[in-house]
């Protein structure tokens, strides 16, 4: 095992001028994030399955609202892609309908949590103290509750329906978010130019708004997009355990575990497109958080 | 092979006593590959170490004299590519394999680095620390270990060494942490000491002490000494002789009085008028040298300090400059500077 | 560090109280109030008003909660009328199950992937860490009933190698059949070491970047050396940080496992309350998993300062020069 390669390339400073960033500031995390070609990759996957689930049914029409007998699990051929599921539905069509449910819910879901926990840090980190403490320990006890038996509870009370799910997995994503923007409330309430504001007479809202929240966006912006990846395999186990939403809407993690019932007879059309599409979409949206992260110089241990 | 209990350093112990210069570099160059393009960090360094002296290698952030540094004590990473001639005593260290730059570590060669809060493993006791290299490559006991581990502790000054062994970093003060470092870099008895900016972390009072150790040590251990850094005043009292480094090149090598009182190269000159000094008017204003460093991922053909001098001409871009002067004191510089009574620089002769 | 456990086991003690205030907090949730939603739609109003009297939930909310805390510390978690019985008693029955299998799937898992960590970040750029880094992204990325049915069509159904089934019944029956935990143990193995891999790599490499490392390897250390004697300790703590951190997930993935392998755990007990509107039994459950992982991180933050002297000697700074 050598670890002559891993030993760290010399900085920057030793490489001597401003060989590599022209820019300056601002903008510099997006070139970065232009070099990760893994990071690209993941882009253009989210945009293309974003087109396809949204822009998809535009031009290719099938009726996703009317069960079908007598044309159930037909395999794929000509006029059906994808072949029809076990009710009749066109598969290739489903696809297209159950990713827009699915992406809706994990932006929305992401957004949800990204509004209220960085709210919640912010004004924790930035306030310290016994109100810090407080808060966050209630974030502990969320914490300490799974995700999914939480979810399960609040399934089992009310009735799901998109924006009910939305909100549902909202509130259970928020307390990671809420972390770690307290800590860089925390890092940053000390800063010069906050206690210069501060001094100036700038209130509290503003302050934590304009200087907290806007120097944390590196940190924001790559969790939100974990948040989206977990969102989609958060509501694709809620499906699995029969607590999503219920037909005709669907959601890719409910086709692939109604898929999944029918493994032994062989039909893949029903199991792999929902499947390669939640994994593809997971995987693009981590390398999009990685090459965020790496982008914008944070430590590699927050998510 | 060396037997255990007995350090290195010195004379070998059979064969022929070596008195050259302990370290003999020719025509040193090292490019940095990175992932667009190359660095040009070193380019056609030569300089020379005796026994016993302390060199002063100097220069801005950027001008490759950490990474000189590095690859003299052969710690450069693997993207690196070395060519030229480093001689260490009577053994040639350039284009040699891992195992064998390995064993010159800490035996021949001792490092130390910039920041002592994070040079020291924050898990592991003083004591492991210090003895560390004699366990690692003379197979020395833990006991015999720790004991060479208190002896270094007390010759680097450290009050009641034997209590310390057994404490960590984090229990330490900056001060006492860098004097930690450098026993367990010298704790071989290496041949040569590099000591790369070993007191830019510390406050002023702190710095004093830690020089004023470099020198009983030197004294006491007569090692060849490298001494790496931006602070002219560190190297004005501390070093025998002046490696001026520019952009990865030399600018001017000499005795530390030749140095000071008539410098040569343009750079040298400008640096030194930036240095306060007690004779500095008082109202005047301070002197800076215009400018920023060169991109050392061009290699240029010319003298890399053409846009930041006041005496740069046509011939300075177009060709490198010889070596000029004689004796201790070389420069390389179409057009050296020449001072007047009161050391001020003046416009050389054309 | 003395200091440090006194803090942090007082604040542990503050989460568990708010973990109780929580799930009472969930308890008023249930649509019509707790009576109704626990006695059915057909209970009358004198049912539900006895039953109000019996459980404490006649009166002003702090009371309440008062009467239900007490409760709770005496054992007493509820009653089920869908199971007739005991809630705390079916917990009890139920949670060595899901310990077990989660306690030994973390154990895998971590020595799964520290060494698989310490690999990857020294053959970092090459080929096997793509590999590597490759195929723990993807299995992070697919759902864990995935994992698991896939799991058991290739080994169980196509290969006849091992059970699709857990082992059902007392919590000896685990070992009379070992070989029908190992599906279940490798899925919320897999799940872990899918989360863990990316941590434990970058913590290494964390590690590696540092100076110290660098002086190690100036005193001619050998690249093992410098793994195994400086690296390792160092890039540990986070991860038992970690640990503790994500129980909650290793939980939520040991849930699934659960109901996909039919194994008798406290995941499945919340999945058949979900279903069948079991309120006290699914109350029980959050409570008493909420309970654990708060222990567990406490525990995680005991192994954290063992490993870590800058917290057993309370980070003081150095005294004199």
């Amino acid at each position: 095992m050598s670890m002559e390669n891993v030993t760290t390339v010399l900085s920057g400073d030793e490489a001597g001028g401003l060989a590599e960033a022209e820019a300056s500031g601002g903008w510099l995390w997006l070139r970065s994030f232009a070099d990760n070609r893994l990071a690209l990759a993941g882009l253009v996957v989210v945009v293309v399955l974003t087109l396809f689930s949204f822009l998809g049914p535009l031009f290719y029409h099938t009726d996703q609202i009317h069960t079908r007998i007598g044309m159930e699990t037909l395999p794929p051929g000509t006029g059906r892609p994808l072949g029809t599921d076990d009710v009749g539905y066109d598969q290739l069509g489903r696809l297209m309908v159950g990713g827009q449910t699915t992406l809706e819910v994990a932006f929305g879901a992401a957004a949800v949590a990204v509004l209220v926990g960085v709210a919640w840090g912010a004004v924790a980190g930035y306030l310290g103290g016994f109100v810090d403490a407080l808060m966050m320990r209630i974030v502990d006890a969320l914490l300490a509750i799974p995700a999914l038996l939480l979810l399960l509870y609040l399934s089992a009370v009310f009735q799901p329906n998109v924006l009910l799910l939305i909100v549902v997995v909202g509130l259970t994503a928020w307390l990671v978010p809420a972390r770690l923007v307290r800590a860089e409330a925390l890092t940053l309430r000390s800063r010069e130019y906050v206690l210069a504001a501060k001094t100036m007479g700038v209130r509290t809202p503003t302050l934590i708004g304009r200087h907290i929240v806007t120097n944390s966006i590196g940190t924001i912006l790559v969790n939100a997009t974990f948040q989206v990846a977990d969102a989609i395999l958060v509501v694709a186990a809620l499906s699995f355990l029969g607590l999503g939403i219920s037909p005709p809407a669907t959601n890719w993690g409910a086709m692939l575990s109604n898929g999944l019932n029918f493994t032994y007879s062989g039909y893949w059309w029903l199991t792999y497109p929902p499947g390669i599409a939640i994994v593809l979409t997971v995987v693009a949206f981590n390398l999009i958080g990685d090459g965020l992260r790496d982008a914008f110089g944070l430590d590699t241990r927050r998510r | 092979m060396k037997r255990a209990g007995e350090v290195g350093g010195g004379p070998a112990a059979s064969g022929p006593v070596y008195d050259g210069p302990v370290l003999r570099v020719t025509g040193l160059d090292v490019d940095i590959r990175l992932r667009r393009s190359v660095v040009h960090a070193v380019r056609g360094v030569s300089l020379e170490v005796a026994q016993g002296e302390t060199v002063g290698i100097v220069g801005e952030s950027g001008c490759g004299k950490s990474t000189l540094g590095l690859a003299l004590a052969g710690l450069l990473p693997v993207n690196t590519e070395v060519r030229g001639s480093i001689r260490l005593g009577d053994r040639e260290l350039a284009g040699v394999g891992e195992r064998d730059l390995r064993r010159v570590r800490g035996t021949e060669v001792g490092i130390v680095f910039q920041d002592p809060m994070t040079s020291l493993n924050p898990t592991l006791r003083i004591g492991v620390q210090v003895g560390e290299a004699l366990r690692v490559q003379e197979g020395a006991t833990k006991a015999a270990a720790r004991a060479a581990a208190a002896e270094m502790l007390d010759l680097v000054g450290l009050p009641r060494p034997n209590e310390q062994l057994d404490r960590f970093p984090h229990e330490l003060s900056g001060g006492m942490r860098q004097r930690v470092v450098i026993a367990a870099a010298l704790v071989c008895r290496p041949r040569l000491l590099i000591a790369d900016e070993p007191t830019t972390a510390l406050d002023v009072t702190t710095q004093a002490q830690i020089m004023e150790l470099f020198d009983r040590l030197r004294q006491t251990l007569g090692m060849a000494t490298l001494l790496i850094t931006h602070d002219m005043g560190v190297v004005a009292g501390h070093a025998d002789r002046v490696f001026v480094m520019y952009a990865g090149r030399e600018a001017e090598t000499g005795r530390t009085a030749e140095i000071f009182d008539a410098p040569r190269h343009r750079y040298t000159a400008a640096l030194l008028d930036s240095v306060l000094r007690l004779q500095t008017e008082r109202k005047s204003e301070l002197a800076t040298i215009p400018g920023r460093p060169p991109d050392l991922t061009v290699a240029g053909a010319g003298c890399p300090f053409v846009p930041r001098c006041p005496a740069a001409t046509a011939e300075c871009s177009a060709q490198f400059p010889p070596v000029s002067g004689s004796g201790s004191h070389h420069w390389l510089c179409h057009h050296p500077a020449v001072q007047d009574e009161d050391s001020r620089v003046t416009e050389a002769p054309r | 560090m003395t200091r440090f456990l006194v803090r942090r086991c007082v604040q542990a003690l503050v989460v568990l109280l708010l973990v109780t205030i929580i799930v009472f907090g969930l308890s008023r949730l249930l649509p019509g109030g707790p009576a109704r939603a626990i006695l059915g739609v057909h209970a009358t109003p004198s049912n539900i008003a006895a039953f109000n009297r019996e459980n404490g939930l006649d009166g002003p909310l702090p009371a309440q909660y008062w009467h239900w805390l007490t409760g709770v510390v005496t054992g007493n978690f509820g009653f089920s009328y869908v199971l007739n019985q005991p809630v705390s008693s079916l917990l009890a029955q139920r949670l060595p199950k899901t310990a077990f299998l989660a306690g030994i799937s973390v154990v895998l898992a971590v020595l799964i992937a520290v060494p698989v960590g310490l690999y990857q970040a020294v053959r970092r750029g090459r080929a096997d860490d793509y590999a590597v880094t490759t195929v723990t992204f993807v299995l992070y990325s697919t759902p864990a009933f995935w994992v698991a049915l896939l799991l058991i069509d290739v080994l169980s159904v196509r290969l006849h190698v091992f059970a699709a089934e857990a082992p059902q019944g007392s919590f000896s029956a685990i070992f009379s059949d070992p070989g029908a935990m190992v599906l279940p143990v490798a899925t919320v193995t897999l799940v872990t070491i899918a989360a863990f891999s990316r941590y434990i790599r970058s913590s290494v490499l964390d590690q590696l970047a540092q100076d110290y490392v660098r002086m190690a390897r100036s005193k001619g250390n050998t690249s093992q050396a410098i793994l195994l004697r400086h690296v390792l300790r160092n890039a540990l703590s986070p991860v038992v940080t970690l640990l503790g951190l994500s129980l909650p997930f290793i939980l939520s993935g040991t849930l699934i496992t659960e109901q996909v392998f039919n194994y008798p755990g406290v995941g499945l007990l919340a999945f058949n309350a979900a279903t069948s509107q079991d309120y006290p039994v699914l109350l029980g459950t959050v409570l008493v998993v909420g309970i654990a992982t708060v222990v567990g991180s406490l525990l995680a933050d005991v192994g954290y300062a063992l490993l870590d002297p800058r917290v057993q000697l309370g980070q003081e700074a150095g005294s004199g020069s």
